[in-house]
């Protein structure tokens, strides 16, 4: 009888948990609530959000956000929706960066997926088909928030860019002042940033000791996706389908980068596995990273005293600086219910008229804000990774939501020209047959066409 | 005094049989032959499960499989990490496996268990452990070894250093099948060569050795298996690099299926690959002379 009972336990506690193996999600509560101040009157530049208009007709309703993560960030914009709207109850889901992007579409098309979720537009055509349109008038987002033409389907939005991030340059004050240098040395071109990593690099006979600039496994988001526009050329040809990869501008900027670490030595395919890590860990003098790499600098490697500059360009007026991709909104899945789908339109409103939280979450994911009223926001530009762009932030292109091959062949490509060998024309040439096989059955079409000062 | 019952004699033995059956045969059907099946019917669709996408294409994915350089590339890395790998698995296995079973090594259970460690930790964490052990200036390995070299972005030591990792993680296995193959030898065997003046090399290659043949062929079957099937140590220490110098078959798999959500042709390649391991199983078998 002993061993029966002994069994049965065993029995339910695997069942227990390999049901509890089954998911990795966790759920927040509002047990870190804390006091927020409900606004009475109406707020909002051309999207207006009206505190006093009942939601769900006051009746009790909840819905689920999906995220992936910052909890503390998503809790506070649902404390202050449901402090206006006590009748909403919000459960804040997360699942880590990995699993999300498998869980959430096959939770979206079935019945029980949440109303609103959290966007990151490089899925984007994982998720559109299980999307509703956004109910807020085209003409009012585009009034409010930059870049909402290169959302545009078929007339409707499902979500936009609620911040816009970018490379900038990334420095040890430490390093810079040891060689020498000055605010005044803050290079322009790209010339005058070779000259100035010269001075930062460090040998002990033919062995580096500290890299001027290090753009190790990241050359080709950091570099090759983006700095073609500076010499005039788009990534994608005049149909936005085809691939520009093995254009003249791109092997420019590819020789550009053999001969940083060939004939410069500033630094070395061997010489930190990663650029960004090489920085932080005290290796490299210099590295371009995007927006978030700052937060990683203060909380990974606070000990790091760096200052930021705008990325170098090769003339004085270059057609565009760099490629940025956006920071999405949520989305609201038209699968929910219609009650829940309201309090998700009802939210992402509140989200967008809500300037606090747009500083908020622009601040925390250091992205330039769309909202055109905070471009010059003094908490923003408190923020050197973002200061730095303020002056041409529209000279920035989104080429829309490229897909993954675009990255993963260049990088390939890169690879192949440092350390196989490989000629940068054939790696080039060969980079681009693989994005246009891989693309063969992608929806994807380029918005360069849209970038404000297309020629 | 407990008398043993004839097999299924009794009614609720009858019943617990059909219970147990019943519920692997479900098991098997929904989480094996269920999921192959789709996977099956799904490498003749252009397939995207999380957008929906679902496409006839004939037979557009496996050409496409054949057709591609990278897999061809990919079956040679595979067919050496393998040959390697299984080769030094088999050697190390059974050398230590002897080394330990003999009357000269005292704690016996002590090297058996360290030796299986490193097969019981989680792949991943080895690879990670190995991947900042292989670091060109911070890694252990170059500062021992006196040496400068970027081992995973190097193409002539990239795959090297994977399989070496591999090696280390996996012979354990080996030691254990083996030695649990030697306690199981027939003592009289052993005592008559000893009677008839063998040497401990004659007794190992004439009596030992062709003992040990069933083990020796499930070591490298299940081996030939897990290895076609490797990826992760690719995944975490290479990402196929430098180029596509690593790319192991695998990995492609798991590329077109979760990097470029390509389920149709990642489906293909699972059977071209599934097809490909049932005939090095069945070489295996008719190359030691076994056919069961």
């Amino acid at each position: 009888m002993k061993k029966k009972i002994v069994a049965m336990l065993l029995v339910v506690s695997l069942a227990v948990s390999g049901l509890v193996g089954c998911g990795s999600s966790t759920t927040t509560g509002t047990a870190g609530k804390t006091n927020v101040e409900v606004p009475t009157e109406p707020f909002g530049d051309t999207i207006k959000y009206d505190p006093v208009v009942e939601i769900n007709d006051g009746k009790d309703i909840t819905i689920e956000l999906w995220e992936w993560g910052s909890d503390d960030l998503f809790q506070q914009v649902i404390d202050g929706y449901t402090a206006i709207h006590p009748n909403v109850t919000i459960k804040l889901v997360n699942n880590p960066w990995e699993d999300y992007w498998t869980k959430l579409p096959l939770s979206l098309n079935g019945q029980n997926g949440p109303a609103i979720f959290n966007v990151h537009n490089s899925y984007h055509e994982n998720l559109i088909n299980y999307m509703a349109p956004l109910e807020i008038p085209l003409e009012d987002l585009q009034a409010d928030f930059t870049g909402v033409d290169a959302h545009v389907i078929d007339g409707e939005v499902y979500y936009i860019d609620y911040g816009m991030m970018t490379g900038t340059v990334y420095y040890n004050k430490e390093m810079w002042a040891a060689a020498g240098l000055t605010e005044e040395d803050i290079p322009k071109t790209w010339d005058e940033m070779r000259e100035v990593a010269k001075k930062l690099t460090i040998k002990d006979g033919d062995r580096l000791i500290q890299a001027g600039l290090n753009f190790n496994d990241d050359f080709h988001q950091n570099y090759l996706l983006g700095l073609n526009y500076q010499l005039g050329t788009n990534l994608f040809l005049e149909d936005g389908r085809t691939p520009n990869v093995n254009s003249e501008a791109m092997k420019q900027v590819m020789q550009m980068l053999v001969d940083m670490y060939e004939v410069d030595g500033i630094g070395s395919k061997d010489f930190g596995e990663k650029g960004a890590d090489s920085f932080g860990q005290g290796q490299s003098a210099m590295v371009i990273q995007w927006g978030h790499y700052y937060n990683t600098l203060q909380t990974t490697w606070s000990n790091i005293d760096f200052g930021v500059f705008e990325i170098p360009t090769f003339d004085e007026n270059p057609y565009a600086y760099n490629r940025y991709n956006g920071e999405s909104t949520f989305g609201v899945n038209k699968n929910a219910p219609a009650d829940q789908q309201a309090v998700a339109q009802d939210f992402i409103k509140y989200f967008l008229a809500n300037d606090e939280i747009q500083i908020e979450f622009n601040l925390a994911m250091s992205t330039f804000p769309a909202k055109k009223s905070l471009a010059d926001n003094e908490k923003i530009l408190e923020n050197p990774s973002l200061a730095v762009l303020a002056e041409h932030i529209d000279r920035y292109i989104w080429p829309g939501s490229m897909p993954s091959t675009m990255e993963t062949s260049l990088k390939k490509a890169g690879q192949d020209i440092f350390y196989n060998g490989v000629d940068i024309d054939t790696a080039l040439n060969e980079a681009q047959e693989n994005i246009i096989r891989d693309m063969e059955n992608s929806t994807f079409t380029s918005v360069e066409n849209l970038y404000a000062h297309a020629e | 005094m407990f008398k043993k019952s004839h097999p299924l004699q009794s009614k609720s033995e009858i019943i617990l049989r059909n219970i147990v059956v019943i519920a692997m045969v479900i098991f098997f059907t929904v989480f094996l032959i269920i999921p192959i099946g789709i996977a099956f019917v799904g490498s003749f669709h252009e397939w995207n499960p999380l957008s929906g996408t679902y496409n006839f294409l004939g037979l557009k994915n496996y050409i496409n499989v054949f057709s591609s350089e990278l897999f061809w590339t990919s079956m040679l890395n595979t067919l050496i990490f393998s040959v390697v790998v299984i080769i030094f698995r088999v050697c190390l296995g059974l050398a230590i496996a002897y080394a330990i079973y003999s009357s000269i090594v005292k704690y016996k259970s002590f090297f058996r268990a360290v030796y299986y460690m490193p097969v019981v930790t989680p792949m991943v964490a080895v690879a990670f452990v190995w991947k900042f052990m292989y670091n060109p200036q911070l890694g252990t390995i170059n500062q021992l070894l006196g040496l400068d070299i970027n081992w995973l972005m190097n193409p002539k030591t990239a795959l090297l250093a994977v399989m070496i990792m591999t090696i280390w993680k996996d012979f354990g296995y080996a030691v254990v099948m083996y030695m649990a193959g030697l306690y199981s030898l027939p003592t009289d065997a052993l005592e008559a060569a000893k009677v008839d003046g063998a040497s401990a090399w004659q007794t190992f290659r004439y009596i030992t050795l062709p003992l040990l043949k069933p083990m020796t062929l499930f070591v490298i079957i299940t081996s030939i298996i897990s290895y076609i099937q490797a990826y992760v140590q690719i995944l975490i220490m290479t990402e196929g690099g430098p180029g596509t110098t690593t790319y192991l078959a695998s990995y492609i798999i798991y590329d077109e299926a979760f990097v470029k959500y390509n389920f149709g042709y990642a489906s293909a390649l699972s059977f071209v690959l599934f097809v490909i391991t049932a005939v090095f199983t069945w070489l295996s078998f008719r190359v030691s002379g076994t056919k069961e």
